[in-house]
């Protein structure tokens, strides 16, 4: 960028994981996914390589979306639901800036949901992480909208009576680019996953399966989910195939796979460059400022 | 000769008497006059009646002003829809199609006017151009006869816009309109109605503009970077005319999703270091207030356009009103105060909107601009922006040494504390909804929570003695006085130049600046009066009771307000003057 101290440039510095911790002290419960789901940001920020300052860390309001605050990144921990239009307004601003959004599953698809598949269709260069644990954790353990049928929550006494969204399915049927799940339990496999997400030119999902310790299912936990994990590459899922990966995305809540449901081998153009090429386009019909009105003839 | 002339006109959707208003507007800025041309139409979306009313003068133009000039009625049903909006009076020059086959003397109006004309409109288009549709053509060649208005100027504007439609329509446009001058030459007026000729001046220098463009012009001059916005009557020109510039300018619009992914998305913009705004009318204010009191808890500048219309709810979206004041002031929860500003009119709404930006940026806050669907979509000829008078303000932004250990919250005796961006080396910081301690990190400590409020409500005090936001006129001495904001500031101006004219002692307040209070200047301007009237158009009268919220008013402090869409005129204004100067 021209006009300020932003430098888009890749820098030829080495960060490492702990360059991307902040001093803030988690708010978290012990034990919470959230924890690891932190840990794989930074390390997969070290492996990008852009420095703290050139990147803008989004979320709306939960547990969750306390994350940016622990990163050394520019944080924005906004509004319930809206981190994913002003994270969409950061890159229009500053298209060289990395952007990450992060929210939980009631941000994202409960309150925020009609902001995904514009999102999606937009297609910012833009990574999306929701840190999916079925619960309200913050407002202490009410229902959300991917809790199971018949989850008892203390605004579901009797069982909920209304089927989940499924994040993957929703994500994958607007159109994503690039969609993937992970858990905190595989830390390895999550920051890959993560780095892939930003790496990836365009709009990228990355659902992870964090558990909520205090409200979640108890039977459902960080080690629990470790040994029900599947990996996509484990079964030669491929991919580039769209189809198959609605598929496999379709077992949402009862099988828990891991890895990249989908890559679109080739990647359209993103909003951002769009924008880039009209401002350039249309730069020669700027005006001088004081004559920006005049009486057509 | 008249110095001034309203003409009103109304027909159906097909009669093209929008279209001739537009010719005659377009004609009179190019001859060097002032003029304001305001469109009516029914709430269909296509079709159906419609109407314009037409003011023009030698002078810089007001407001669109009250009882009519002259009344071209094409068809009686579709005119007297309109009502209030289309005044005939006594005097008013009725000009009305033959073919409605109503007597002169028997037309439906309440008020019997002097001169009652009827003229065979469509006959005399068929003859002239073999298309009844030639009508408007023959209503221009009339008013060009009859009131001197910019004939030649006409003529091009009717060249201009057949070009393309072959040489047979255009020629038959051309007699259309020489059929209506003929006619005019050949039934005179006893009295000479003609408009004097305009001021002598640099006529080709004049605008002919509405306020939604120049909102939108005026964002671009401030500096504006990103636009993010949703459709909506009667804003959407704002997003619209930015849609075609900004990206010029090295900026970008987003039509969002819904009006708070538009707002969000502009304070997005604003964290990211650029000046953003959003524009909206009513509903659209009402779900964007979240977002709003994010931008003032996390200090980020914003400039939120809000076009009145009459509410609640969609109310009536192409009728203006004033009555989102109370929303615009405190339609955010917890303790928060957002500047307020406010046009007047089409001319000042370049210069209101980048002042609109300057007080978003030096104070880190957001600002709601109030415009109103009658300043926002009525067509206005103004001269030219002077922008060499005009200013412009950045954010306060962290210098090398700030940066060392930055601290984005810092409490100090502005309370303005600078403002880094992400791309800005140690400038990193959490930006929040969330209550923050200087440095940003959350806190739930009420002291903290007390100094942060006293910072966010503080620093806008130097707002208040902004005499430079105020328009006072007339006697400073007076014991009557009128006090009047927005598209309504322009007829309360005129009554008070009348009552003057008239040996009556008044002046008159108008504040630019509506929110928050300025508690001194309003107490300045009380000082000598024993009778102050707040003239606006809403039901409750907002500003009056906004007023009296912080500020002890003179004894009769009374508000003549009236619902949207019911016009407020500058005679009825000074006759609740007159009522009062001889009580």
């Amino acid at each position: 960028m021209s006009d300020d101290a932003t430098c888009s440039c890749p820098t030829p510095d080495t960060y490492a994981a702990k360059d991307f911790r902040s001093t803030l002290k988690p708010i978290w419960c012990p034990g919470c996914g959230d924890f690891g789901v932190v840990s794989a940001v930074y390390r997969a920020l070290a492996n990008i390589g852009r420095p703290p300052h050139e990147i803008a860390f989004i979320s709306g309001i939960g547990c969750s979306s306390r994350i940016p605050g622990y990163t050394t990144a520019y944080g924005f921990n906004t509004v319930h639901g809206r981190a994913l239009p002003i994270a969409q307004g950061i890159k229009m601003a500053s298209p060289d800036l990395l952007v990450l959004a992060a929210g939980g599953d009631g941000d994202g698809f409960s309150i925020g949901g009609g902001h995904v598949p514009h999102a999606i269709r937009r297609n910012l260069d833009i990574t999306y992480l929701v840190m999916d644990n079925q619960i309200y954790g913050l407002t202490k353990g009410q229902l959300s909208p991917t809790s199971a049928r018949g989850t008892k929550t203390p605004s579901s006494l009797y069982g909920s009576i209304e089927d989940p969204v499924n994040p993957l399915l929703y994500v994958l049927a607007y159109g994503a680019g690039f969609v993937a799940q992970g858990i905190p339990g595989d830390m390895d496999g999550l920051a890959k996953l993560i780095e892939e997400a930003i790496r990836y030119p365009g709009f990228a999902f990355v659902n992870i399966q964090s558990p909520c310790i205090t409200f979640g299912d108890p039977e459902n936990q960080v080690k629990a989910q470790k040994a029900k994990m599947k990996k996509l590459t484990d079964l030669g899922h491929d991919s580039t195939n769209r189809l198959r990966a609605m598929d496999l995305a379709s077992a949402y809540g009862t099988e828990l796979y891991t890895g990249v449901f989908y890559r679109n081998p080739n990647p359209p153009e993103t909003y951002d460059a769009r924008i880039k090429q009209m401002q350039h386009d249309l730069a020669p019909q700027a005006k001088p400022l004081d004559q920006l009105l005049t009486l057509a003839t | 000769m008249l110095n001034d002339l309203i003409i009103g006109m109304a027909g159906s959707g097909g009669d093209g008497i929008v279209s001739a208003g537009e010719s005659l507007i377009n004609a009179s800025a190019k001859e060097g006059y002032f003029a304001i041309l305001t469109k009516s139409f029914g709430s269909q979306i296509r079709g159906g009646e419609s109407s314009c009313r037409l003011r023009v003068s030698t002078l810089p133009v007001l407001n669109p002003g009250g009882t009519l000039d002259v009344a071209v009625v094409l068809n009686w049903e579709d005119f007297l829809r309109f009502g209030g909006e289309l005044p005939v009076g006594p005097e008013t020059i009725v000009i009305y199609e033959a073919k409605t086959k109503v007597a002169p003397d028997a037309v439906p109006l309440k008020v019997k006017p002097a001169t009652i004309l009827c003229v065979p409109l469509e006959e005399m288009a068929i003859k002239a151009a073999g298309t009844e549709l030639a009508k408007n053509n023959v209503v221009l060649g009339l008013l060009a006869g009859w009131f001197g208005l910019a004939q030649k100027a006409i003529i091009e504007g009717i060249h201009k816009k057949f070009a393309k439609k072959g040489a047979d329509v255009l020629a038959g446009n051309d007699r259309a309109f020489a059929a209506g001058l003929e006619y005019a030459a050949q039934n005179p007026f006893a009295q000479d109605k003609r408009l004097s000729p305009p001021a002598p001046g640099k006529h080709a220098s004049k605008v002919l503009t509405d306020g939604n463009e120049m909102i939108g012009a005026g964002a671009i001059f401030a500096g504006c970077k990103f636009f993010g916005g949703y459709p909506i009557t009667p804003a959407s020109e704002i997003m619209q005319y930015l849609q075609k510039e900004l990206y010029k300018y090295g900026g970008s619009v987003l039509q969002a999703e819904d009006e708070i992914a538009g707002v969000a998305a502009a304070v997005g913009a604003s964290f990211a270091g650029k000046k953003a705004m959003t524009a909206t009318s009513g509903p659209g204010l009402s779900l964007k207030t979240e977002v709003l009191g994010l931008s003032s808890l996390a200090e980020l500048p914003l400039v939120c356009v809000n076009v009145q219309r009459g509410g609640p709810s969609t109310g009536m979206p192409t009728k203006p009103e004033q009555a989102d004041l109370f929303a615009a002031a405190f339609s955010s929860h917890g303790d928060t105060v957002r500047p307020i500003l406010a046009p007047i009119g089409v001319a000042d709404c370049f210069e209101v909107t980048v002042e609109a930006f300057n007080i978003a940026e030096q104070y880190q806050t957001p600002v709601i601009v109030l415009s109103d669907q009658e300043i926002a979509q009525r067509k206005e000829i103004v001269d030219p922006v002077d922008t060499s008078k005009l200013k412009l303000v950045d954010r306060l932004r962290p210098n090398a040494q700030e940066l060392e250990n930055y601290t984005r919250f810092k409490l100090n005796d502005t309370g303005i504390s600078p403002l880094s961006h992400p791309g800005m080396k140690g400038g990193a910081y959490l930006a929040a909804g969330i209550e923050h301690n200087e440095k940003g990190s959350p806190t739930a400590s009420g002291e903290m929570h007390a100094r942060m409020n006293d910072k966010r409500l503080n620093k806008l005090n130097p707002l208040k003695k902004r005499q430079d936001l105020f328009i006072i006129e007339g006697d400073a001495d007076a014991t009557i006085g009128l006090i009047a904001w927005g598209s309504i500031a322009g007829v309360a101006l005129e009554a008070v130049r009348i009552a003057r004219a008239a040996g009556i002692k008044i002046k008159v307040l108008v504040p630019k600046l509506v929110y928050p209070v300025a508690e001194d200047i309003y107490r300045d301007f009380f000082a000598s009066l024993q009778h102050c009237i707040v003239v606006e158009q809403s039901h409750q009268g907002q500003l009056h009771k906004i007023i009296r919220m912080w500020v002890d008013t003179p004894k009769n402090f009374t508000a003549f307000a009236k619902s949207g869409a019911n016009p407020i005129t500058p005679e009825e204004v000074v006759q609740k003057i007159r009522a009062l100067a001889t009580a």
